[in-house]
This record gives C-alpha cells, sequence and structure tokens, in this order.
C-alpha cells in the first residue's frame, strides 16, 4: 500500500479565552492516502473546522495554537516548517475552500486577477501561461464563457459560479490535498450537486487527495470513501463509508443517523439525541459522549475511552467495543 | 395553556374542511429601475400563486433560493401587499380587514424564523418575550395569569421553568428555536409560517425541533406552511408540498404523489439532487 499523504498524529489544537482553555481539537490522529476522499463529519463545535485549520496552519493567533501532535505531509511534520516554508506550501500543496464564496474572493479585484495571482504567488505559472491556464480553469469548473468570467468581479457572479471560481484558484497549482469545508452549505440543493459531481470528477482526473468538512450524511455517502465522526474535539468513529452507514458502531453515530429525518420515517417520532454538544472549555470527564449516551454503562462515567481498531480499516472510540489491541494509549481522563 | 387555550376555530368541527388559508392568484412585482422613457421595469417574484391550507394541515413550499418563497411567506404574513391577487385567512379577505380585525388576524397568524440568533431580541428576557404578545393582545387577566401561561409555555416547548429569567444568548441554537416556537404560540395562534425552522440547526437538534413541531401540531391542531429547500425535512414532515420556480408553482400535489411521480423536470431535478444515503455520484 502506499504510503500516506497525510498523516495527522494526536493533534491538539487549544485556545485560551475568557472562559478558560478551550481544547477545541483535543487528540486527533487520521492518514489519508493519495487520491482518497475522507470526510469529518460532526456537530457544530465538534472541531472539525479547526482540524483543517491545523493543517494548514492557520488557527487564529495568539489566542489559538498547536499544543501537541505531528502533521506529516509527504512524510515531513508541517509544524516543523517555517512559515516561508509553510507559505510555499499553502495554495501549492495543500489549497483549502471554505464555506462562504462570497467572503472568499476579493471584491476589488477581477476574477482573472486573482486566478492568476495564485499562479504568481508561487511561480508555477507565468505571465501568457498563467492566463491560459486561468482560462482553461475556469473551462474546467464548468463556466460557460470564461472570457468574460475573466473579467467579471466577485458580485456579477451567483454563489455557485462563485464556489466555482474558489475552486479554480484552489486547483491552480495543481494540488496534492485539497481541504474543503463545508463547500456546499450554502448552495441550493441543485447548485450542491453540481458542485459536489465536479470536485469529485477533478479528483478523479488530478490524483488529488480530499478532506471533506461536513455536517451532512448524505453529502458524505455521496462522494467520501472514507469517514471520521468527530464529537468534543475527538474522533470517536472512522470507518469505510458504506460500512458507517450501514453499520454504525458508536451510540453518537447511530444516533446521528437516526435522527434523520426520511419519508420513510413519516408519522413516527425522530430519535433524538438528548442534550447538546458541550462547550470546549467544559469537556466532561470519562467518555465525553456519556452524558448523552442511550447505552451508558458505569465506566463510561469515570474513563475516556481508547480507540479500539474493529477490523482493518475500522477504529471505535466506545467502551463497548473493547480490544486488546488499543490504537492509540490510554488517554488520560480530564 | 392547557386550560387557557381555546383554539381558533370561530365555529364547530364542520369548519375543519374548508382552508384556513387561501392564496388566490396572488402576484407581487418589485419595480428595477425605470427606462430612459420612464417606462418602469419589474421584476415578478411571486406570479399567479394558488394554495389553500386545511385545518391542522401542513403545506410544505419548496424550491431554490430566489424562487419567491420568502416573498410569498411575507405576503402571507400581511406584511407585504401582494400586487394583485387575494389572500384569504378563514374565508376572510386580507383586504377586507381593518383596525382591530387585523389585530386579530396578526394574533392568529404567527411565524418561526430560520436564525434563532437574529429573530429574539437580546434585550428580553425569556419572560417578556413570551408575556410581550400576551400584553398586547389582552390575554391573561394580569401579570400572574400571563406567568402562569408562559410557564405553561415553556413546558410544552420542553425548557425548565429557570428559563423564564434568562436572556437568549445564555441558550443554545436548539434552545432558541424553543423559546421562538413557545413565543410563536404565546398569543394562542391558529397558523404558523415556519420559514426553514431547522436549516441552521445541527442534525440532532433539528430531530428534536421536529418532534415539537409535530407534538404541537396535534396537542393544538395548528395549520403549518412551511418553507423549505431541505426535500428531506418536507417529505417527513408536510403533507402536501408545492414546488416553486422562478416565481411559479410548477406543481403540487400529496408528499407521496410529488415524491413518486414527479411531473415537472423542475420537480425532478431537485429531487435528484438531494444526497440521500446509500447513493452515489460516483
Amino acid at each position: 500500500m502506499n504510503p500516506p499523504l497525510l498523516e495527522v498524529n494526536s493533534l491538539r489544537t487549544y485556545f485560551n479565552t475568557p472562559a478558560g482553555l478551550s481544547r477545541a481539537v483535543d487528540g486527533v490522529s487520521f492518514a489519508l492516502l493519495p487520491g482518497e476522499t475522507m470526510a469529518i463529519v460532526g456537530e457544530s463545535g465538534s472541531g472539525k473546522s479547526i482540524t483543517a485549520l491545523s493543517i494548514m496552519q492557520l488557527v487564529p493567533e495568539p489566542a489559538g495554537f498547536i499544543e501537541s501532535g505531528t502533521i506529516q505531509f509527504n512524510g515531513k511534520d508541517l509544524l516543523d516548517l517555517t512559515w516561508e516554508q509553510m507559505r510555499s506550501i499553502r495554495g501549492r500543496q495543500i489549497s483549502m475552500i471554505f464555506q462562504e464564496p462570497m467572503t472568499s474572493l476579493n471584491p476589488v479585484f477581477t476574477i482573472g486577477f486573482q486566478i492568476r495571482e495564485a499562479m504568481l504567488t508561487h511561480g508555477k505559472y507565468r505571465g501568457d501561461a498563467a492566463t491560459a491556464r486561468a482560462h482553461s480553469l475556469l473551462e474546467r469548473v464548468g463556466m460557460n464563457s470564461p472570457d468574460k468570467v475573466l473579467r467579471q468581479y466577485p458580485h456579477e457572479l451567483s454563489g455557485g459560479m462563485r464556489q466555482r471560481v474558489m475552486i479554480a484558484i484552489a486547483l491552480a497549482n495543481e494540488p496534492q490535498l485539497l481541504l474543503a469545508d463545508e463547500p456546499t452549505t450554502a448552495l441550493d440543493v441543485t447548485i450542491q450537486a453540481q458542485i459536489l459531481t465536479l470536485l469529485r470528477d477533478l479528483q478523479r482526473d488530478t490524483g488529488m487527495s480530499m478532506l471533506l468538512i461536513t455536517h451532512d450524511l448524505g453529502i458524505v455517502s455521496q462522494v467520501a470513501d472514507k469517514v471520521a465522526v468527530m464529537y468534543a474535539g475527538q474522533i470517536v468513529e472512522q470507518a469505510p463509508t458504506r460500512d458507517l452507514l450501514s453499520n454504525p458502531h458508536h451510540p453518537y453515530t447511530q444516533g446521528l443517523i437516526a435522527s434523520l429525518p426520511s419519508r420513510s420515517r413519516r408519522g413516527n417520532a425522530l430519535f433524538t439525541l438528548e442534550g447538546v454538544v458541550p462547550p470546549p472549555t467544559r469537556w466532561p470527564g470519562g467518555c465525553r459522549f456519556h452524558d448523552r449516551c442511550s447505552k451508558r454503562m458505569e465506566i463510561c462515567n469515570t474513563q475516556m475511552p481508547s480507540t479500539t481498531s474493529q477490523g482493518e480499516y475500522r477504529s471505535v472510540r466506545c467502551h463497548l467495543y473493547p480490544s486488546a489491541e488499543a490504537v492509540t494509549s490510554q488517554e488520560p481522563t480530564r | 395553556m392547557t386550560s387557557g387555550y381555546k383554539g381558533m376555530s370561530p365555529s364547530g368541527p364542520t369548519d375543519f374542511d374548508k382552508p384556513v388559508l387561501e392564496v388566490r392568484g396572488v402576484t407581487k412585482q418589485f419595480p428595477i429601475r425605470t427606462g430612459i422613457l420612464g417606462r418602469k421595469q419589474f421584476h415578478t417574484a411571486v406570479d399567479h400563486v394558488d394554495l389553500s391550507i386545511k385545518q391542522g394541515k401542513t403545506l410544505a413550499v419548496v424550491g431554490e433560493s430566489g424562487s419567491g418563497k420568502t416573498t410569498l411567506g411575507l405576503m402571507v404574513l400581511d406584511l407585504l401587499k401582494p400586487t394583485s391577487g387575494e389572500i384569504l385567512y378563514r374565508g376572510q379577505p386580507f383586504s377586507s380587514r381593518s383596525g382591530s380585525n387585523k389585530r386579530a388576524l396578526r394574533r392568529e397568524m404567527q411565524v418561526v424564523f430560520q436564525d434563532p440568533y437574529a429573530s429574539l431580541n437580546a434585550r428580553l428576557t425569556v419572560r417578556e418575550a413570551l408575556t410581550e404578545g400576551m400584553v398586547i393582545h389582552q390575554i391573561g387577566t394580569g401579570p400572574q395569569d400571563r406567568e402562569r401561561r408562559a410557564l405553561e409555555l415553556l413546558d410544552h416547548v420542553s425548557l425548565p421553568a429557570e428559563t423564564l429569567d434568562r436572556y437568549p444568548h445564555e441558550f443554545s441554537g436548539g434552545q432558541r428555536q424553543r423559546i421562538a416556537i413557545a413565543r410563536a404560540l404565546s398569543v394562542e395562534p391558529g397558523f404558523i409560517l415556519l420559514d426553514e425552522p431547522t436549516s441552521a440547526l445541527d442534525v440532532s437538534v433539528q430531530s428534536q425541533v421536529l418532534n415539537l413541531l409535530i407534538k404541537l401540531q396535534r396537542e393544538f391542531n395548528l395549520t403549518y406552511l412551511f418553507i423549505s429547500h431541505n426535500l428531506e425535512v418536507v417529505s417527513y414532515l408536510a403533507d402536501d408540498v408545492a414546488v416553486m420556480e422562478k416565481g411559479r408553482i410548477v406543481e403540487q400535489g400529496p408528499v407521496d404523489d410529488i415524491f413518486d411521480r414527479p411531473a415537472e423536470a423542475y420537480t425532478r431535478r431537485l429531487l435528484a439532487a438531494i444526497p440521500r444515503i446509500g447513493t452515489s455520484i460516483r
């Protein structure tokens, strides 16, 4: 098997806040192979966006900081790089697209300027070659009249078109890894389907890996090879998409899937996970999910479960699934 | 509320077969620019829309942004005047109402918005938010009675009594949406417009709010107009669906008919775009 393109190990990203230390990401580990798409799902406040920002090293400073862990990309730890070295990776080898295509684009520059800028910054394409590539990128992301769009400003485009432009900019330097943070949340459902299909096609053509952050299990089902479910700053379950959706192990994953409304559930009350995600300054002791869990046991109140492997590709962090071979060392109870 | 709530039906159960809300040929145009010869140009946001909802039922209006759903909702609440057409509540046209009659309409028709962070007044305690409407519409015999009603409302939306003296910022999104729902119920409405009420919520909270909306509808025989772009939620909650495209209703009918046998290409496109679990675009 290929070595992973990205390997995140025991990542902890914390924030100093007036309410105390916020442990937004608290011991996250996963690996992403070349050409693979992994989805991180979770509710607001579970730490999924901060995980992506940590990889980019764009965690808002000085409040936020990476407390410990490693982020191996192509075998080297991004956390050992200088700011300048990291700048040469961002936008070139690792690109990111965000939820709001309006706020991500600069309103005072043309689309053409902004796509070219991404290339000129990294010197991979220059001059006419950069202009020609900007044109072909817009074509590639499905723009009907790329010449016109190159001269337009962001406000002249619809939300779906802007997100296509963001994708064109993200792809300008042929990155090996694309981080997509809720890329379709602000878009209509038909536009969402177009953007997801586009991302999938682009990935097939370029062989890049993709880390997709979403709260929508339907999207996960459509585009991801594997899924990590985050809760309270930790990954509680990881599995190939099909396995996770058809046979979720962790009570939280089970609850998320059971609470989805659908026509087949008409007339029946939906399953509910009582309570809310706790604030990251006050994660509960023991298993962080214990106070919302329908399968809580005595041990869950006091001892944090470690992540155990369940077959070759699955792992789960839950006392219901003990295993002799814990894949990470026992975490201290907090 | 159990004792104080009378329901809004002015006459007996025979009324239940008649539509609570009827939208007849409603059009709304907005002027966009005036040409050199003084010719006005218009954007038609809502174009000859007909709808009706029966007592205790839920009609969903689905469509993409810009399809006119929200404009239609504003007209249904009488917050925006149609350019042409007529909206009737319990058989009485809006245009024929005035003064106290209009105030009664405002009381009977309530709304829950998408964003509970924006829709609750940050400076009012929950007690004030829940009793303000009662004071205006002269519900309750006095402050004590209104407080008792407010506590009952909190109980209905499964929030503890301590909630009364707290401010919106102390609550999560799901809790705020419960407060917004309790506020809508505080004036004993017969009809609630739900404008994307769960779109801003996490899935685990969404299911709590959907369960609550269904429970309240059964208890108080409420009629819902449910505006949404989430077809999974619509298929779970609504009895009937109207599909809106560019201001027009292109198709409407019972949920099962529309989902199983969509007649319009636009409806088929919307349905095909739902990212369902177990489907793949690979």
